[in-house]
């Protein structure tokens, strides 16, 4: 029995082989656009930090230490004044346009009231529309501010009351903070989102490629003769040469990632693969089971889309995921790549152990169900199948 | 055939296409509640810290109080050493580190301006930024007061004192988007592209179905003439869509609270060559693939990376130029960047014609391209 079977397995396996050769979306699909896309991803973030971001400016002042003030202002890598205006309606008109990400309005007599000690203020405005350049901004900003802020203050101490500078410094700047960006120490952009954005379309990949793989073999009305009798080998050797070519992309990419581009790695590769191997077949048990259910390639890639394309949103990367509602947390773990996205940061981030991986292998295991209710899905065909045939 | 009769059997073809009808009804309504449904809480709040008091002193504890007071971090526990609070980053019960050094106190008072240890999880950013930003308000507050108190102790009045804890000061104000929530922030280009792609797969779909429909011959598409086809495509589907944005630019913008600066006129202006030029886009798409599913897997593996290299998540000057030139010429990019100038920063008409024409000028090329490839069709069929 078992090594008919084994024939059985073995010519199916072949065919699925000969399936895929034939298939130019399927090859597409297997070999060269999901590569293509990562590469995509990694050269819009090729940059890894923003920089010379565009700042406008309305000096008021024009004194010798508003322009100094400016000057500081520009220093910074992040952003490059690009321009000056003359009133402050012009500038908010550049900003309102997206010619400038902010506007720096130095006001009239900076430099008096600084020396007669009446601070003055200097207001900046960032586009919050676009986030994450305003943080960036932002940040860039306060640290030139301060740097210019505590010369002048040390300036004026060592002037008044403390020649010393030591001393002098420490009245401009009491307290000292330094910053420490854990497990991403030079904050670099690309290496956060792409690390990201590459399982996210990965799932993608996984969940269709189920779906067209199996409307490749099951023409319409055909399951039954495509079963052929044995619904759990057929459908098992239908989906594991998928399996192992996403495994292969799956450590292509983290190779790509950790080795090539050299970003850092520091947990256990087994880990990973393990995860990895355990999201493929989550996926693959989704887009089974809508195929299976809808029996129906257009029908079941509709309801794909639907499911994977919110994915980025909902993994907790770009926005905590601590901070979502409850209906978001349960959407958010129906979704495989959250937990896989969250052992990979947990891996090659911080090198956690087995023991600590546990709760997202366990999630990824968990949600092998899909992949379950697609095998009782074709086991009931068939079942149904020879009931048909019986009464025949 | 008669124009309404037209209308109908375009409608019915809608309608009774599984995967367009779904695209088009459920993707519009399913996503408008969806995708901001993880962003609802608008600001990460409360992130979770942990204190590493060296010192001890009654100043450090304050300190930790102002810090967990601030609205960005809440302190979950103080432990010994930093190996400790490194391990309840590791399993995510932290997000921040508050290091404050031994002999705090004393190096404060000896004026050796003492160095507080910032740390956060930067393998999320979102939560890196939020805990840094509560310690550096918590510590620049205590700063301010002690400046304060020097000032006072060498013999300034109160109200000057108070003033000098800085030179000149700086005061950022985020505009636009002025809470810096991120429904705001990432629902008004996402929703420009949700319209975009279900648009562009059901037109895709549902040319490339009829396409090569086994029933082609007695098909309606076939037996009019292409303008007129294309008039019915664009009319039947456009009409759908505008409905889609008004829902979403009015209803939903009103519900999910975000700006809306652009008067009714002006986004019309815009929503018209946004519909047609995707539309064209479709139709060329629907005339390129055959099969259906394909389609829409291209469209839904593009979303990622038009949503990247728009320009609203990261600066368009650091995208490299040769993708900003290609994803212009994709209708999502101009139009994404146009409706965020026009209702959420309130840029004049004037300050969008790049992105407008551009619109306009896809329109046109993908409306020729489009009439070319039907008429391609009806001459291989002949």
């Amino acid at each position: 029995m078992l090594a008919i079977n084994m024939e059985g397995f073995k010519s199916k396996w072949h065919a699925e082989w000969q399936l895929i050769r034939g298939d130019f979306w399927l090859k597409a699909l297997l070999f060269w656009l999901p590569p293509l896309l990562f590469l995509t991803f990694w050269y819009i973030f090729s940059a890894s930090v923003a920089s010379d971001v565009k700042v406008g400016v309305v000096d008021l002042d024009k004194s010798a230490m508003s322009r100094q003030l400016v000057r500081y202002y520009d220093a910074n890598s992040v952003i490059a004044i690009s321009d000056e205006y003359d009133d402050v309606a012009s500038g908010t008109l550049a900003l309102r346009g997206g010619e400038i990400y902010a506007l720096i309005v130095v006001p009239v007599g900076l430099e008096k009231k600084t020396i007669k000690g009446f601070p003055p203020q200097v207001t900046a405005f960032t586009n919050g529309q676009v986030l994450l350049v305003a943080k960036l901004v932002n940040s860039a900003l306060m640290q030139a501010h301060g740097t210019f802020s505590a010369g002048v203050d040390l300036f004026k101490n060592m002037a008044n009351s403390s020649p010393e500078i030591k001393q002098a410094f420490a009245k401009a700047v009491p307290i000292r903070g330094q910053i420490t960006p854990l497990f991403n120490s030079n904050s670099n952009y690309g290496h956060f989102l792409v690390t990201a954005a590459i399982p996210a379309i990965w799932q993608i990949v996984i969940v269709v490629t189920a779906v067209l793989a199996l409307n490749a073999s099951i023409k319409a009305g055909q399951l039954h003769t495509w079963l052929n009798g044995t619904p759990i080998l057929t459908l098992t050797a239908k989906l594991l040469p998928y399996t192992l070519l996403h495994l292969a992309m799956g450590v292509a990419f983290l190779i790509f990632m950790y080795d090539l581009l050299g970003w850092p790695m520091h947990g256990s590769w087994l880990i990973l693969l393990l995860g990895q191997l355990l999201m493929i077949i989550a996926c693959q048990g989704v887009g089974a089971m809508l195929f299976l259910i809808f029996k129906n390639a257009s029908h079941a890639m509709s309801l794909a889309s639907g499911y994977t394309a919110p994915a980025f949103a909902f993994m907790g990367v770009t926005f905590p995921s601590s901070d979502m509602p409850l209906m978001a947390q349960i959407w958010r773990n129906m979704l495989p790549v959250s937990h896989y996205v969250e052992l990979q940061i947990m891996q090659a981030n911080y090198a956690a152990t087995l023991m600590q991986s546990l709760p997202q292998l366990g999630w990824l295991g968990a949600l092998f169900t899909p992949l379950c209710a697609a095998f009782v899905l074709v086991i009931l065909t068939d079942k149904a199948n020879q009931h048909q045939s019986v009464e025949c | 055939m008669a124009w309404l009769q037209l209308f109908r059997l375009e409608f019915r073809a809608i309608l009774s296409d599984f995967s367009v009808a779904f695209t088009i009804f459920g993707g519009i309504v399913a996503y408008s509640f969806l995708y901001p449904l993880p962003y609802s809480n608008q600001v990460p709040r409360e992130q979770h810290t942990v204190i590493v008091n060296e010192d001890g002193s009654q100043l450090s504890r304050k300190l930790e109080r102002m810090l967990d007071a601030t609205p960005e971090v809440k302190v979950v526990k103080r432990v010994h050493t930093i190996a400790e609070a490194r391990t309840m980053l590791l399993s995510g019960e932290a997000g921040g580190i508050l290091v404050i050094p031994s002999d705090f106190y004393r190096d404060l008072l000896l004026g050796k301006s003492p160095v507080l240890g910032y740390a956060g999880n930067a393998s999320y950013f979102l939560i890196y930024s939020t805990v840094v930003e509560g310690m550096a308000k918590a510590a620049g507050t205590l700063g301010a007061e002690v400046k304060v108190l020097n000032h006072i102790l060498s013999g300034d009045a109160l109200p000057r004192a108070e003033k000098q804890y800085s030179p000149l000061q700086l005061n950022v104000k985020p505009v636009f988007n002025s809470t810096m929530g991120y429904v705001n922030y990432v629902v008004p280009a996402v929703f420009v592209l949700i319209l975009h792609q279900t648009l562009l797969m059901a037109v895709g779909e549902l040319s490339s179905h009829q396409n090569h429909s086994k029933k082609r011959s007695e098909g309606y598409w076939l037996q009019i003439p292409i303008w007129r086809l294309l008039i019915v495509r664009v009319l039947t589907f456009g009409g759908i869509y505008a409905l889609g944005a008004l829902y979403y630019f009015g209803f939903a913008f009103e519900f999910y609270d975000i700006t809306r600066l652009a008067s009714p006129l002006e986004l019309w202006g815009l929503i018209i060559p946004f519909i047609l030029s995707v539309i064209a886009l479709g139709v060329v798409l629907g005339q390129l693939i055959r099969r259906p599913e394909i389609l829409s897997l291209l469209v839904l593996l593009s979303s990622l990376i038009l949503a990247f290299s728009a320009g609203f998540i990261w600066p368009l000057s650091s995208v490299p130029p040769l993708l900003v030139w290609l994803t212009n010429l994709v209708p999502s990019t101009p139009a994404i960047q146009s409706f965020l100038m026009l209702n959420q920063m309130g840029a004049d008409f004037s300050q969008i014609l790049p992105q407008y024409s551009l619109l306009w000028l896809q329109t046109i090329g993908y409306g020729g391209l489009a009439y070319w490839l039907l008429n391609r069709r009806d001459i291989e069929d002949a």
